[in-house]
């Protein structure tokens, strides 16, 4: 009978193992040569990023009872086939606001320290962010006040300056409408 | 005398999603000595409390604001090699998972000795002859063969009680217990806890012992604090938490602990999860999961208030003070639940909200 050493089926590492020698004639296929993400950051124009990135806001329908909230995606798309890395002016990398004002709060909520950050799309990439408004504005650090029935417009932009014109801005339209106008689904 | 006091601590995580409010204006002290209790679910800001408190919270999170005051000199001012002569030394930690928190490379002994040597400043016999005496104090058989093995060769108790050994190493004023027994058996938790606290004792060592089990928390502690998405909810002498809960959460997380001889058939639970610290809801943070909730909870955060005197909460070591709107008279409706106090174990086992008012 064949026994299983004499088959060749097994092969017997006996040369003395040293983990800190590497054969370098194998590389793995996966190893990236390249950060491209740096590379890009460091030749691509910032002009050239912030064509590259869309931002849409979009809620599931355009008028809500009010008391009742308001969900809302943020789609950010990098149309470029290459990483984008976009500068913004604090670590807060975006942020969102009903007609202007942020986080739908009339009080700063966040005091972020002074330094830049860099919000990184890979290729290609979309993010999608979902948040919701409650129809309240905070007014004070623990109050809150509801808003009026009427159209608002709700807005995600990327933390740049000016970024309405840097097309980093994107709004949507909602309308509350008092309760006894809606049915019961709040439609 | 205060050993700790914490004041407005404010840490922020800056991620894609958003600014992410894990420890928003808390403040507390620790006594020389006194073994305080933080409870709450996951993701209430406990673990991120303590990292704080060692200087360790790592990017994308900052330390906002707030001051740390430990021996009266303020932690968040002082350098880093400042921080950490004091990091394992006065103030130590003992971490969540301890097979994580171990360097699976060395071997259990060294990694304890290498503490004792850059701290106490011991020669390699010295160290080994302590270390040695510390894994026995802590119930490790056989501690002198057992100083050579490697964390693998340990068991999970095992693990857990070299971490502790290791955090009492240098004599700490100040321990901080992330859930320490969370992923350890009941015998072996009970057996730890015992320890813990006979340690403490011996050493004149104050606790912080993280946990969302009240049970270890009634156990252990002289004071508590309930936690809340990043806010302190409730706090109290650890009697006055269990006879007397002021805030319906503690209500809540005391009336889901299941009990041997219940005759309800389901457990109960504080519906809903813990929501999102990126968006926090309006009002009082718990509105949407608390069966007492009313509009004006949905338009005003209360701060803690004294619940006798509905007055904002002064501060003092040894207050009652929970934040809801009923202290201070603007619930309408009020808190009906009450306590039932099992005699026959003399301790208030069972917490029963009465009236949900949202049926």
């Amino acid at each position: 009978m064949r026994r299983i050493y004499e088959s060749g089926a097994l092969h017997r590492d006996d040369e003395h193992f040293t983990p800190n020698k590497r054969d370098r004639s194998y590389r793995p296929q996966a190893l990236r040569s390249l950060n491209s993400t740096r590379l890009s950051r460091s030749l691509l124009p910032n002009r050239f990023g912030y064509r590259a990135i869309s931002i849409s806001v979009s809620t599931p329908r355009e008028e809500f009872a009010s008391d009742t909230a308001i969900p809302f995606q943020v789609t950010m798309k990098n149309t470029l086939p290459v990483p984008v890395t976009v500068p913004t002016n604090s670590p807060v990398l975006w942020t969102w606001d009903v007609d202007g004002t942020t986080n739908a709060s009339r009080v700063p909520l966040h005091d972020p320290p002074e330094e830049s950050g860099a919000f990184v799309f890979d290729r290609g990439e979309r993010k999608q962010f979902t948040k919701g408004w409650q129809q309240l504005f905070r007014v004070s650090e623990s109050e809150w006040e509801p808003a009026e029935p009427g159209e608002y417009t709700i807005g995600a932009e990327v933390n740049v300056d000016n970024a309405d014109k840097k097309g980093l801005r994107g709004t949507t339209t909602v309308r509350i409408v008092p309760e006894t106008a809606t049915d019961a689904d709040g439609r | 005398m205060t050993l700790l006091e914490v004041n407005d601590l404010t840490v922020k995580f800056y991620t894609q999603d958003g600014v992410v409010t894990a420890v928003d204006n808390l403040s507390y002290q620790i006594e020389s000595g006194e073994k305080f209790g933080v409870v709450g679910e996951s993701g209430a800001g406990k673990s991120v409390t303590a990292l704080s408190l060692m200087r360790l919270i790592d990017s994308p999170g900052q330390i906002e604001s707030g001051e740390i005051l430990f021996k009266g000199e303020d932690l968040l001012e002082m350098s880093e090699e400042e921080v950490r002569n004091i990091r394992g030394n006065e103030i130590a930690m003992i971490f969540q998972d301890a097979q994580t928190a171990l360097n699976p490379v060395y071997t259990v002994g060294e990694q304890i000795a290498e503490a004792i040597r850059h701290h106490l400043g011991h020669d390699e016999a010295e160290a080994r002859e302590r270390t040695i005496q510390l894994l026995d104090r802590v119930g490790i058989p056989e501690a002198e063969t057992r100083f050579s093995d490697y964390p693998h060769e340990f068991s999970g108790g095992m693990q857990q009680r070299a971490v502790i050994a290791m955090a009492l190493s240098c004599d700490p004023d100040l321990l901080l217990c992330d859930e320490p027994t969370t992923a350890l058996d009941v015998t072996i938790e009970a057996q730890i806890l015992e320890e813990l606290e006979e340690l403490a004792d011996d050493f004149d060592t104050a606790i912080q012992l993280i946990t969302h089990d009240l049970g270890v928390v009634a156990e252990v502690c002289d004071r508590v604090m309930v936690m809340y998405g990043g806010k302190p909810v409730e706090k109290a002498p650890v009697e006055e938490l269990y006879y007397d809960p002021k805030h319906p959460y503690t209500v809540g997380l005391m009336s889901s602990i299941p009990r041997v001889g219940d005759d309800r058939d389901r457990l109960q639970t504080i519906p809903g999860t813990m929501p999102d610290l990126v968006e926090l809801p309006p009002g009082c943070s718990f509105h949407p999961r608390c069966p007492y909730a009313e509009e004006s909870c949905t338009r005003k955060e209360p701060p803690l208030l004294d619940p006798e005197t509905g007055e904002e909460a002064a501060g003092t070591a040894n207050e009652h003070a929970a934040a809801c709107l009923e202290y201070s008279g603007e619930l309408q409706g009020g808190l009906d639940y009450s306590v039932e106090i099992n005699d026959s174990q003399g301790e208030p086992t069972a917490v029963n909200p009465e009236g949900d008012r949202n049926d």
